[in-house]
C-alpha cells in the first residue's frame, strides 16, 4: 500500500512517514497541500493520505475539497493529521471529505489503531 | 453640542477575559508532557522546576486569534533548541543543523502545544502558523501564565501571553 504524508514540517513528515514505513506503506511526502495535489496529478496515487490543516500555500481543508472534487481520487482515504483539535474543524474536515481525524500529539499505536478501523493496515506489525 | 469620544467608557465596560481565568499551570504543564512524550520520545520527561535561560536563547510560537486573543511561546536556550532537533528528527538529522532545521522542528513543538492550548480556550479561534525568532513581548502581565520546566536539565518556559495591552482602569 501507498502513503502519501503531507505536512510542513519535516520533523512531522519524517515522524508520521516513520511510522507508516513500519506498517509496510511505501510513503512519498509533499510539504503543503499543493505540493500534494502535484504528487497526485503526476500519477502517484496513494491508497492514504495524510494531511496537515494549517499550512502555507494551500491548507487541508483546501487539499481535501481538492481530491474530493476529482472523481478519479474517490477511492483515497484521507487523514487528517493536525493540531487543531476544537471539535467545530474536526467537523468541518469530515463534512469536506475526510475520513479519520488523529489530533498531534499522537502515539504510533493510536496512528495504528486508527488504520486498522480503516481497514488500510497492510500487515500486522508490532511498532 | 457635540461630545469627543475618548473610546474610554466604552473600553472600560468591555470586560475582556485574562489567561489565568481561562487556563492554568498544570493543563499547559499537562499539554506540554503528551507533546513531549509523542514528538521527543516515550521517555522525555519535562520536570516541572525552574532553571535559568542562558543569555543565548530562541524562542518558538503561534498565535491564537479568537474570544481569547495572545500567544503561544516557548523559549529555551539555542543548544537545547538544537538537541530537541535533532531528537525529533532522529535518524534523519543532518551532522550539521542549520537554522532552517531548528527553526522547523521547535516550530512544530509550539504548533502542536498551542494547538492543544487553544482547544482548552474558548472558541472558535484560529491558530497561526509558527515563527521562531526573538520571542514577543508581554504586553500585559496580568495576562500571562507561564510554566518554567527542565528538559535533560536545561531549562524551558512556556508562556501562554496576551496579545493586547492592559485595559484603561475606570476613574469612576
Amino acid at each position: 500500500m501507498r502513503a502519501l504524508v503531507i505536512d510542513d514540517s519535516r520533523a512531522m513528515r519524517r515522524i508520521v512517514s516513520s511510522t507508516l514505513e513500519k506498517l509496510g506503506f511505501e510513503v512519498n511526502q509533499a510539504g503543503h497541500g499543493r505540493e500534494g495535489l502535484d504528487v497526485l496529478d503526476g500519477g502517484w496515487v496513494p491508497d492514504l493520505v495524510t494531511v496537515d490543516w494549517n499550512m502555507p500555500v494551500m491548507d487541508g481543508l483546501q487539499f481535501v475539497s481538492a481530491v474530493r472534487a476529482n472523481p478519479a481520487w474517490r477511492a483515497m482515504t484521507i487523514m487528517m493529521v493536525t493540531s487543531e483539535s476544537e471539535h467545530t474543524q474536526i467537523v468541518r474536515a469530515l463534512a469536506a471529505g475526510a475520513h479519520e481525524y488523529v489530533i498531534k500529539p499522537f502515539t504510533a499505536d493510536a496512528l495504528r489503531d486508527k488504520l486498522a478501523l480503516l481497514g488500510l493496515l497492510p500487515q500486522e506489525v508490532a511498532l | 453640542m457635540s461630545t469627543i469620544d475618548t473610546g474610554e467608557r466604552r473600553r472600560s465596560g468591555d470586560a475582556r477575559p485574562v489567561i489565568p481565568e481561562l487556563i492554568d499551570e498544570a493543563t499547559i504543564q499537562s499539554i506540554a508532557e503528551d507533546a513531549w512524550t509523542a514528538l521527543v520520545g516515550e521517555d522525555e520527561l519535562l520536570l516541572p522546576m525552574p532553571g535559568e535561560l542562558p543569555d543565548d536563547v530562541l524562542s518558538s510560537w503561534v498565535d491564537v486569534v479568537g474570544p481569547w486573543t495572545g500567544t503561544v511561546v516557548l523559549t529555551t536556550g539555542r543548544q537545547t533548541a538544537a538537541e530537541l532537533t535533532r531528537a525529533l528528527l532522529w535518524d534523519s538529522a543532518p551532522e550539521l543543523l542549520d537554522h532552517e532545521d531548528v527553526a522547523d522542528a521547535f516550530g512544530e513543538i509550539a504548533n502542536v502545544v498551542g494547538g492543544n492550548v487553544k482547544a482548552a480556550l474558548p472558541g472558535p479561534s484560529a491558530l497561526s502558523l509558527p515563527e521562531v525568532g526573538a520571542a514577543p513581548a508581554v504586553r500585559n502581565s496580568a495576562d500571562v501564565c507561564r510554566v518554567e520546566v527542565l528538559w535533560r536539565g536545561e531549562p524551558l518556559t512556556i508562556s501562554v501571553q496576551g496579545a493586547l495591552p492592559p485595559l484603561p482602569v475606570s476613574q469612576h
